[in-house]
């Protein structure tokens, strides 16, 4: 091992604590969603119930907030396992890193895309 | 006279005929208590005075002698083998191995060179900048206290061989060099927090630990390296953040 081997990898914490976060994001954004479509919000899941829920604000903010937190989440866990194996040396955990980002963002303009008619 | 076998993995890298790991078995009589430390001098003494295995102290201090025992980690001078799993069996046999994860030397001897760099790279020695007092530096007890988990490390080497983190990236400091840092964080006389900031905050210091706990389980000493390498991460975010650094 060289000492400059360890440094070489900077930061980390800001993704360790969004992990965090998002993880409360997510218990708490999943259960006023589960909540709405199976307790509360009871009779047919139609496009057209669903189009009214979404006619909320709230609504769509919570589930931006499920968009956002579980692509973070669920990304960066997997940037987590994968630079245990290959993903090892500084270049690549930084390409890995970037590729993910790139993956994460168009799937969350994809998502806001999709609710695009209701945020209008 | 009691008797017991020793089935003891052997290899020689270095042996051009028979570089190979391989089995063992030792028949050892004794009378009383037998360590698995003793057992060794005894295969030494009476079968095969190649064997090569680490040992100094003899007392669970030194922490040289750490191996993989019965299929756990556990120091060969700690461990009676009346006190292990396969000791029930009329006729018990122990398998005594390296620990594994590590370059080995010769049959128990691993090659222990990145744990110690790892360890002196976080700086394990206490950093003063102030200078000294008139007399001795004093500590209040309750600070003292804080010290005592991670002042009984004896770098054995267990945790870090166990740690699969370590297995998947060869750069990760590990747990006993983490737990190092931790002692010296929560070391009311030290000042170099600042400077060791910048060594263990990175994602192959802490942020690479997965708190998997396999280090805690292994530890012959049962102290809780993840239990200080979570409140390093805890640390860094109030230092980072709210600019708290001595
Ligand atoms: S808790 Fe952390 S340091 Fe301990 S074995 Fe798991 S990953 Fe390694
Ligand atoms: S923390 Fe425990 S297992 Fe790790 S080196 Fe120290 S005494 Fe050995
Ligand atoms: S010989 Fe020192 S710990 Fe076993």
């Amino acid at each position: 091992m060289k000492a400059e081997s360890v440094t070489s990898h900077r930061g980390g914490m800001w993704a360790w604590l969004f992990q965090r976060i998002t993880a409360v994001l997510l218990i708490v954004c999943l259960a006023i969603h589960l909540v709405f479509t199976h307790i509360v919000g009871i009779g047919d899941i139609s496009y057209d119930t669903i189009g009214d829920r979404l006619a909320h604000a709230g609504f769509i903010a919570v589930d931006i907030i499920l968009l956002a937190a579980g692509t973070f989440h669920a990304l960066n866990g997997l940037r987590m396992v994968l630079m245990d194996y290959w993903f090892t040396s500084r270049k690549r955990a930084l390409a890995l890193t970037v590729v993910l980002w790139v993956v994460g963002l168009a799937a969350l303009v994809y998502g806001i895309w999709a609710l695009w008619p209701w945020i209008s | 006279m009691a008797e017991i076998t020793f089935r003891v993995k052997r290899q020689d890298p270095q042996d051009k005929k028979n570089p190979e790991a391989h089995w063992e078995d030792y028949k050892i009589t004794y009378e009383g208590n037998l360590t698995v430390l003793e057992g060794l001098f005894y295969i030494q003494e009476k079968y095969d005075g190649s064997l090569a295995f680490r040992y100094c102290c003899r007392a669970s201090v030194c922490g040289s002698c750490a191996m993989y025992i019965d299929g756990a980690y556990r120091l060969a001078c700690q461990t009676n083998v009346k006190h292990l799993d396969s000791a029930g069996s009329p006729d018990p046999v122990v398998t005594v191995a390296p620990m594994p994860h590590l370059p080995l030397v010769k049959d128990l001897v691993c090659d222990m060179t990145d744990f110690f760099a790892k360890y002196e790279y976080i700086m394990p020695w206490l950093i003063r900048k102030s200078p000294d007092p008139e007399k001795e530096l004093l500590q209040s007890p309750k600070d003292r206290k804080k010290l005592d988990m991670p002042i009984d490390c004896i770098l054995c080497g267990c945790c870090y061989s166990s740690c699969p983190s370590v297995w998947g990236e060869e750069n990760y400091l590990g747990p006993a060099a983490l737990l190092k840092a931790y002692r010296f964080e929560v070391d009311s006389r030290d000042e170099a927090r600042k400077d060791r900031l910048s060594r263990w905050d990175n994602e192959r210091g802490v942020y690479r630990c997965h708190t998997i706990m396999n280090c805690v389980e292994a530890c012959p000493k049962e102290l809780v390296p993840t239990e200080g390498i979570q409140w390093l991460k805890r640390a860094a975010i109030r230092r980072r953040l709210f600019g708290r650094l001595k």
